[in-house]
């Protein structure tokens, strides 16, 4: 039974949040090259909803656009979820290997992305006074993602209840201390360059006769 | 030459295009305004600096330390001239011959001033002197003849041991308001005969980490301790102007707080300003690198209900409509004509303004210019909900600037009104107004979906007939391929089954 292709695997994965990876799972399924492409939406996904936003809900700084930030709120986040859970539930006896993380959170994030394309698009046939409808959007699909990523880990790593909240809620922590150190070295680096850099200047000023 | 011959308009026009920014009345002044983004740019002066006036202009000696200048209703201007202890009276054009006030007639003594800090004229030509080094506020008549002299007030209420009135104010029934150099708790308020009747429009307290702390130690400690330790207070209101409407306007000269700096003050002392959300004087910068420092020294309100605020950190006037839409900026530190080097006081007349500079010790006349004329009359029609009318003036003003904020403003209003949404909306998303744009694009769907009635319903009827064709396809399709799918799998299970048992 359950021999769907990958493509059906995704629909059957999103629409039943509490079996769904738990089939998914047994059957070994679910494409990497499938999740990567999730995430690529997951970030366009990210600019759209900044920048082609209706004017009447969101005003959005469009003097200049710098990529980064939106690059940060999505590939990097997922990057940085994927590793930490990885790093985390290798200590606490989760099966999951790297791959099967990346694969099943990045199906699980598929309402949420959804969810900014949706409101994106339905911002432009609302007044500010119906907002709630895209509040509502919104959301359901934070809620959706939420529940779809709680099973995810529940399933991959194949925990308990309680057991999958410990391993969350200390994902969320190697998330900061990553970040932390992502931070600290990259400081490291600005210092070291710039001290090559007033090397090199006073050597300029010395060999200039 | 045949070339040379069609090449004459064009070399004539590149002449005339060249040479056409030279023609126009170009202004070198150093204004600015706020774009969208709340980032200075560079902006059409609305006031240009026409001349400054000394004492040895106006036939008298030289101006020592001009603390507040006054234009009275009836056209004549009074300098308090605080370094020599006199008011220098003259008219709005400079060229009467100056009258001095220096000596008092009260109770048949003679009373001197000494470094008199603020003046104002009733509309009746009643003379109010704050006399700040004799510690008292003198009424008295444009001879000099006083009726009233009020000192340090004598009421457990005046907390404050010394009495220094530094600026005064006179409202129509005759109540006299003193800023008072020691008393954070507002303006200190006196009635017609001279006795005190406490404090009014008083500045709130900012809620700063640092006050916060405060109160939470001070919860704890004892009534000992509390003693010593330091209260929270407002900032002072460093100046104040009055209307013709009878509300009062003021400011504060405070670097560390900046709630409250400008007030436009009830007959209850209710700030009408309080919830407003506007940020007055110069903005920090997008990233927070440098944090304005402005500190008001004087506020003006022009008869035509102009707001001006004049900024002794650098030297500039803020002028805001009666809305507090920020109109112009101009001025700065200097030793030109038009800059200055320790700003003290600030008037206007309809199209005149005059500020004081208190170590240059002259009177700088600024004088509307073309740009600030339009401006003034689209705000005032604006302002008074003429948007139909004030359509072609805000037109003239972008033809001129075309980053002047407020004019997208009134033009994007005017296009709502008229219906024009279309183009309301786009104004309205030059003007950064959110609400104009909600309100515009409301008016614009609903013409839509009017206009449009049939397409709509019949959009919808193709899409519902394609979804569902579409469905029933994909379904016969995917039911097909899964019948096969499903027979690998009951064998599948089947021969798990058999291995199970």
């Amino acid at each position: 039974m359950m021999d769907l292709s990958e493509k059906q695997w995704v629909k059957h994965a999103v629409l039943h949040p509490f079996e769904g990876f738990e089939d998914m799972r047994w059957k070994k399924s679910g494409s990497l090259r499938i999740s990567f492409f999730i995430v690529l939406l997951f970030f366009i996904g990210t600019v759209v909803n900044d920048r082609l936003y209706a004017f009447q809900f969101h005003n959005s700084y469009d003097k200049l656009f710098n990529i980064v930030p939106y690059f940060v709120k999505s590939i990097v986040l997922f990057a940085a979820w994927v590793i930490g859970n990885w790093s985390v539930c290798t200590l606490l006896d989760g099966e999951g290997t790297l791959k099967r993380i990346c694969i099943f959170s990045a199906y699980s994030i598929i309402p949420y992305v959804a969810s900014l394309f949706f409101t994106a698009f339905l911002s432009h046939f609302l007044i500010a006074d119906e907002g709630v409808f895209i509040l509502c959007l919104h959301y359901a699909g934070i809620i959706w993602t939420g529940v779809l990523l709680f099973n995810a880990v529940k399933t991959v790593h194949q925990y308990s209840f309680m057991k999958t909240v410990s391993a969350v809620v200390l994902t969320l922590a190697a998330m900061l201390i990553m970040m932390f150190l992502l931070v600290l070295v990259m400081s490291l680096f600005q210092k070291a360059g710039l001290f090559i850099y007033s090397i090199y200047t006073e050597l300029q000023y010395r060999f200039r006769v | 030459m045949h070339w040379f011959k069609n090449s004459i308009p064009l070399i004539a026009a590149l002449l005339v295009f060249t040479s056409a920014p030279h023609v126009s009345a170009r202004r070198t002044d150093d204004t600015y305004n706020y774009d969208r983004w709340g980032e200075a740019i560079p902006s059409r002066a609305g006031y240009t600096a026409a001349e400054s006036i000394s004492g040895r202009d106006l036939g008298v000696s030289d101006f020592a330390d001009i603390s507040d200048i006054f234009l009275a209703s009836d056209g004549s201007f009074f300098i308090c001239d605080s370094g020599n202890g006199r008011i220098v009276v003259t008219d709005s054009e400079f060229e009467k011959k100056a009258k001095i006030i220096d000596e008092i007639n009260y109770k048949d003594q003679k009373l001197s001033l000494e470094n008199p800090g603020g003046i104002y004229v009733s509309d009746e030509g009643i003379l109010y002197i704050a006399d700040t080094g004799n510690s008292r506020v003198i009424r008295c008549d444009l001879e000099g003849n006083a009726d009233l002299v009020i000192e340090k007030p004598d009421s457990v209420q005046y907390t404050a041991v010394t009495f220094v009135p530094q600026r005064v104010l006179a409202d129509k029934a005759g109540f006299i308001y003193v800023v008072d150099g020691n008393i954070t708790g507002g303006a200190v308020l006196f009635d017609s005969e001279g006795n005190f009747s406490g404090y009014y429009g008083a500045n709130r307290v900012q809620q700063t980490g640092e006050v916060l702390r405060n109160y939470f130690w001070k919860f704890l400690a004892g009534d000992e301790m509390r003693k010593y330790m330091t209260n929270a207070v407002p900032s002072a209101i460093s100046s104040f102007d009055n209307d013709e409407k009878g509300f009062i306007y003021t400011c504060s000269s405070s670097l560390s707080q900046d709630i409250d700096m400008i007030k436009k003050v009830n007959a209850a002392g209710y700030n009408l300003f309080a919830d407003m959300e506007t940020d007055f004087g110069d903005r920090p910068t997008a990233d927070y690198s440098e944090y304005p420092q402005n500190s008001y020294v004087d506020i003006d309100v022009s008869p035509t209900g102009l707001i001006n605020c004049l900024d002794y950190t650098n030297g500039r006037i803020f002028q805001y409509d009666e809305e507090c839409n920020l109109l112009f900026i101009f001025g700065g530190k200097g030793y030109q004509l038009g800059t200055f080097r320790q700003v003290s006081a600030v008037e206007s007349s309809e199209d005149c303004l005059y500020v004081a500079d208190s170590q240059k010790n002259t009177v700088t006349v600024f004088e509307e210019t073309e740009f600030g004329r339009t401006v003034h009359h689209a705000t005032e029609l604006y302002n008074a909900g003429y948007y139909d009318e004030a359509l072609e003036p805000w037109f003239d003003v972008l033809e001129q600037d075309g980053n002047y904020r407020m004019a997208h403003k009134g033009i994007a209003s005017a296009y709502i009104n008229q219906g024009r949404y279309r183009e309301a909306m786009k104004y309205a998303k030059l003007a950064d107004s959110q609400w104009r744009y909600d309100r515009a694009f409301e008016g614009w769907r609903e013409e839509f979906v009017s206009t449009h009635l049939t397409e709509l319903i019949l959009a919808a009827a193709a899409l519902i007939l394609i979804t569902v064709f579409a469905g029933r396809y994909l379904r016969k399709k995917s039911s097909c391929s899964g019948k096969t799918v499903k027979e690998t799998a009951a064998n599948e299970s089947n021969a798990e089954g058999d291995e199970a048992k």
